[in-house]
């Protein structure tokens, strides 16, 4: 954390806003450590779940001896186990990401972002792993539950510099299929990409158990497109060179732009997964605080 | 289609400049890198299209903006019949109303400048509002009463209303050069000229220069011609009155000679001409049994001056139609007394011998007992007894044979001759010719001539000169061009000296006295020649000088020389020569129509207002003011439009003096434009023969269907300028 470049992308006031709230894995996810998050596995851990009617083949150490006492009914008493989860940080490093309108850079809020929530899922003592990624995953850290890995995380973000165009539905294909254990994969990009096939590639990572977190960064420009007089839009990902008076093509573009979140909100909505509009003139902390405030409140425990 | 302001067409350039702006524009993008391009190339997709073809809207109607614009104000105008949709065009014009003496011909209920007044209005009428006119009054000069083209039609007509008759010649063509000239610069699209007249052909002498320029100025300028006239058969007038008699004197029978010509195509009979005197038709009277048409006549009649000072003397026939030439009037000073002083240069022992013989006896051609009574009254001194003589109390002195006097009398002649006195200088054998033309000549520039060598052979009688037969032009002796007046040529001349008039009036022959510096015209106005020898050579001299007049002969005034003095004409001769000397005051009592009367006065009257009364006026006065005029107090009045006497009343003693003004008797002819002038004056112009019944408004307003319209074009730039500005901002609005 004394390089000055891994510094800058850890947000403190985001981080210690964020720490009380704690990243909770939605959905009971697999762990193998006994943490604050819930497991589909029930077993014998803490948290009571439910009682369920005794069948044949149940461990008859999980019946509940005091309501055979009571009824001399059989019932199995339920627990929760709390499970260390692994979180995917998958961020989109495409050149599309390079546009800011400001100081801060799509990327490098993404690039924020990522280290925040690295820094706080490390923290509770949850495995993280990172992705980055354009046409295709162009640095992967591998799953790690040691607090000291934030370090090369952050040096991995800090390091990375856009080359390539977005492919982003690949991308998620390939870690739906390579992430093993059920976890949480959290996607920060601007998915400039077809819609379409993105919502297929987060399918594909809900099909294998995943709690998918999407968040949409997008700089304030793009969403409200305040362009005066004539501009010449240069195409970040190879576009050509468009000439045009946006004042005149404002509605037209927050149509667009407007259809398009819309798609890829009830698309996530559908696959249920957290769809976050990121806009990058909010302060970083906000946006996490908001998203981890609006997590503890869905999450049922 | 035409342009009135071509040079603004040079606009239309601006144009290109929205083009320009637009293609500079295309340059002028603000460079903005940006991922979102998806969104963008889909959102421009949409509006590509509609874009561009409201950028080329907008370009277009830009440029029509401008273009109209640069065409407004080259103030576009159509001269076609078709454009009855902008109505009427408005009009530039200029009505020129004849008000020349013929104009006043009546047809027995109105004067053609009734009707031409009536015309003009029509004319006037006629013009759209908005329309501008000018108005000119064309006589032979031409009178801007509303010099510019005024935009209040009712001032136009005020004018036209109110504009006088004059008694004036007519010449078109300086009215319709100045009706031009007004025209010719304004910026209008429909300029015209009406020119009410009657067609008078005097008036249109220089008809050639007239078609010329209205060729010149066709497409520009339409030209109108309006004639008022309807054809006169008859018409008799006075054409000329003027005293024949050398000398005005009071209780003398005068001489007048007054000439009626026929200016109609019959013969007329028993025309009776009178003469009256201070209005009062007392005079002699005659009858001229018949003139033929086309013909003149001229009539003596003698008529009798009571009193000393100013007379009208007028002679009149029977009232026609044309009133104005029935008659004609003259101004006359009647004169009590003329005092002559006679400076005898060779005395002789008998009363017969004296130079001075032939001078007395016929300054004073009565019986010796009447003498005393006879207006002329002579005096005899020597050269030696000229000294003494009071110079101011002779009207005339008479200079004969004197050898030479002293330089007192130089001094003294001299102001005598400035301040209006005569000399008459008859030189003979003892003339000392060298003092004669270093003083008088060459110094004071006094004689009209120098005295040259003496020609002639006196011992041979039958060589000698006579003087000219004919052609004579001095008033002197214009008389004798009427045979009737007798002969001059018969005088036989053994000896004389040559007259050698200054060089200088050979220079100036071709100009007029005016031309010459005031001084040099006070004092010494150019020498004329009365009378020449046959060969040419000058006889007899004269030169206004000072106030006086100067004349000089060439012979002797008695026998020695020539054998004139016992001639016929001797008598007449001296009568008018002294009359011309006595009278070279009151040669400015009698001026035509439209001249100025210009009169010197007594000096207490410096500085004094006279009072002029115009003829057949009763209520019109008009004040002038006695002005220094080269040193002279001088009374001038230029206000002489009518014929007839003017009377003049100067200073506070209010000394009456008249004088008259005369019409050309051309204004009394009746030739009109022939058919075939007419014919060449069709091709310039519109000529129109009014008649009161005649719609000239309508004929007019048919003519005028041209239009500009550059207020509609404009209006269309402001309507373009809105929606411009509309669709600017509805095109740019955000889709």
């Amino acid at each position: 954390m004394n390089n000055p470049d891994n510094a800058n992308l850890l947000d403190p006031i985001a981080i210690s806003r964020a720490e009380s709230l704690g990243l909770n894995a939605r959905f009971i996810v697999e762990g193998y450590m006994a943490g604050e998050h819930k497991s589909p596995y029930r077993g014998f851990a803490i948290e009571f779940a439910q009682h369920r009617e005794y069948t044949h083949g149940d461990d008859p150490r999980h019946l509940d001896w005091k309501v055979l006492g009571r009824t001399d009914r059989y019932y199995i008493k339920q627990y929760e186990q709390e499970t260390n989860y692994v979180a995917n940080l998958l961020l989109d490093g495409s050149e599309s990401m390079r546009y800011g309108s400001g100081k801060l850079t799509k990327l490098h809020y993404g690039k924020m972002m990522a280290a925040c929530l690295a820094y706080l899922i490390l923290h509770q003592r949850d495995a993280t792993a990172l992705g980055l990624f354009d046409t295709t995953v162009r640095d992967y850290a591998p799953r790690s539950d040691n607090l000291a890995t934030i370090h090369n995380l952050m040096a991995r973000l800090a390091g990375f510099e856009p080359k390539e165009q977005t492919n982003i539905a690949a991308v998620l294909h390939e870690m739906a299929r390579q992430i093993r254990r059920k976890g949480l994969v959290i996607v920060i990009s601007d998915f400039f990409d077809d819609e379409a096939k993105v919502l297929e590639g987060i399918q594909h990572l809900r099909f294998g158990g995943n709690e998918v977190v999407v968040f949409h960064v997008m700089d304030p420009y793009e969403l409200e497109f305040p362009f005066n007089g004539q501009v010449e839009f240069d195409g970040l990902e190879g576009a050509e060179k468009i000439q045009t008076r946006p004042a005149e093509i404002r509605k037209s573009y927050l149509r667009e732009v407007d259809a398009f979140r819309q798609r890829l909100r009830e698309g996530c909505e559908r696959n249920n997964c957290h769809y976050t509009l990121v806009n990058t003139a909010q302060p970083l902390h906000e946006v996490l605080s908001a998203y981890l405030a609006f997590r503890l409140r869905t999450t049922t425990r | 289609m035409s342009f009135l302001n071509p040079i603004m067409l040079a606009g239309l350039a601006a144009v290109s400049v929205p083009i320009i702006i637009h293609l500079l524009n295309r340059r002028k993008f603000r460079k903005v890198t940006w991922a979102a391009m998806r969104f963008l190339q889909n959102a421009i997709e949409q509006n590509q299209r509609r874009m561009r073809i409201e950028d080329m809207i907008l370009l277009a109607l830009r440029c029509l903006l401008l273009a109209l614009l640069a065409l407004a104000l080259a103030r576009p105008a159509i001269l076609s019949d078709a454009s009855a949709v902008f109505g009427q065009s408005k009009v530039t014009g200029v009505i020129i109303l004849d008000n020349s003496m013929s104009m006043g011909m009546s047809d027995g209920t109105g004067t053609r400048f009734d009707k031409a007044r009536q015309a003009a209005e029509q004319a006037l009428d006629s013009m759209p509002a908005g329309s501008a006119t000018a108005v000119l009054l064309a006589s032979d000069v031409v009178q801007a009463v509303i010099p510019e083209p005024t935009f209040d039609l009712n001032l136009a007509r005020k004018a036209l209303r109110e504009a006088p008759l004059t008694d004036r010649a007519t010449d078109i063509f300086p009215a319709l050069g100045k009706a031009i000239d007004t025209l010719k610069d304004r910026l209008a699209l429909r300029k015209e000229i009406y020119l009410v007249t009657d067609g008078q052909a005097t008036g249109w002498r220089q008809l050639t220069e007239i078609q010329r320029t209205l060729e010149r100025t066709k497409s520009e300028i339409k030209t109108h011609v309006i004639l008022v006239n309807e054809h006169e058969e008859r018409n008799l007038g006075v054409s000329d009155l003027r005293l024949a008699s050398g000398l005005s004197a009071v209780g003398q029978p005068l001489r007048f000679e007054a000439k009626v010509s026929n200016y109609g195509k019959e013969e007329v009979r028993s025309t009776r001409v009178g003469l009256s005197v201070n209005g009062e038709a007392s005079g002699d009277e005659f009858t001229i049994d018949a003139l033929p048409a086309g013909a003149t006549k001229s009539v003596t009649l003698f008529a009798k001056l009571r009193d000393e000072g100013f007379h009208s003397v007028a002679a009149r026939i029977a009232e026609d139609r044309l009133l104005a030439d029935d008659r004609r009037s003259l101004a006359v000073r009647a004169i009590k007394e003329v005092k002559v002083l006679l400076v005898d240069g060779e005395a002789g022992s008998e009363a017969r011998d004296s130079e001075v013989f032939f001078l007395k006896n016929a300054l004073v051609p009565v019986p010796a007992d009447a003498a005393a009574d006879y207006f002329i009254k002579t005096m005899s001194v020597t050269p030696s007894e000229l000294a003494q003589a009071r110079l101011d109390d002779f009207d005339a002195v008479v200079l004969a044979n004197v050898p030479d006097f002293s330089d007192a009398l130089i001094t003294a002649v001299e102001g005598y001759v400035r301040r209006g006195g005569g000399l008459m200088v008859l030189p003979g054998a003892r003339v000392n010719a060298t003092f004669y033309n270093e003083q008088l000549f060459k110094r004071l520039k006094m004689l009209p001539a120098e005295f040259g060598e003496i020609r002639g052979e006196p011992d041979k009688d039958d060589k000698f000169a006579t003087l000219q037969e004919k052609g004579y032009e001095h008033p002197i002796v214009e008389i004798w061009n009427d045979p009737g007046s007798g002969k001059l040529g018969s005088a036989r001349f053994f000896r004389w000296f040559e007259l050698k008039p200054e060089l200088r009036e050979k220079e100036q022959k071709g100009r007029g006295a005016e031309e010459n510096s005031p001084s040099i015209s006070f004092t010494s106005a150019p020498p004329r020649i009365v009378l020449n020898y046959t060969d040419g050579s000058p006889a007899v001299m004269e030169r206004p000088w000072g106030l006086g007049r100067v004349i000089q002969f060439s012979s002797t005034a008695d026998t020695a020389w020539n054998d004139l003095p016992v001639r016929l004409a001797w008598v007449p001769l001296l009568h008018r020569t002294l009359g011309s000397i006595v009278q070279r005051q009151d040669e400015g009592l009698n001026i035509r129509v439209g001249d100025k009367f210009v009169r010197r006065v007594p000096a207490e009257n410096l500085d004094k207002d006279a009072t002029f009364f115009p003829p057949r006026q009763t209520t019109v006065r008009e004040l002038r003011r006695v002005e220094l005029v080269n040193g002279w107090p001088t009374v001038q009045f230029e206000q002489t439009q009518l014929a007839g006497v003017y009377d003049a009343k100067v200073g506070v003693a209010g000394a009456v003096l008249k004088f008259a003004a005369q019409s050309d008797a051309s204004e009394s002819s009746l030739d009109e434009l022939s058919p075939a002038q007419l014919a060449t004056l069709k091709n310039v112009a519109n000529v129109v023969v009014w008649t009161p019944n005649l719609s000239l408004r309508g004929m007019m307003e048919r003519g005028r269907t041209g239009s500009e319209f550059w207020m509609p074009v404009l209006l269309a730039v402001l309507a373009i300028a809105a929606v411009e500005t509309f669709l600017g901002q509805w095109f740019s609005r955000s889709k």
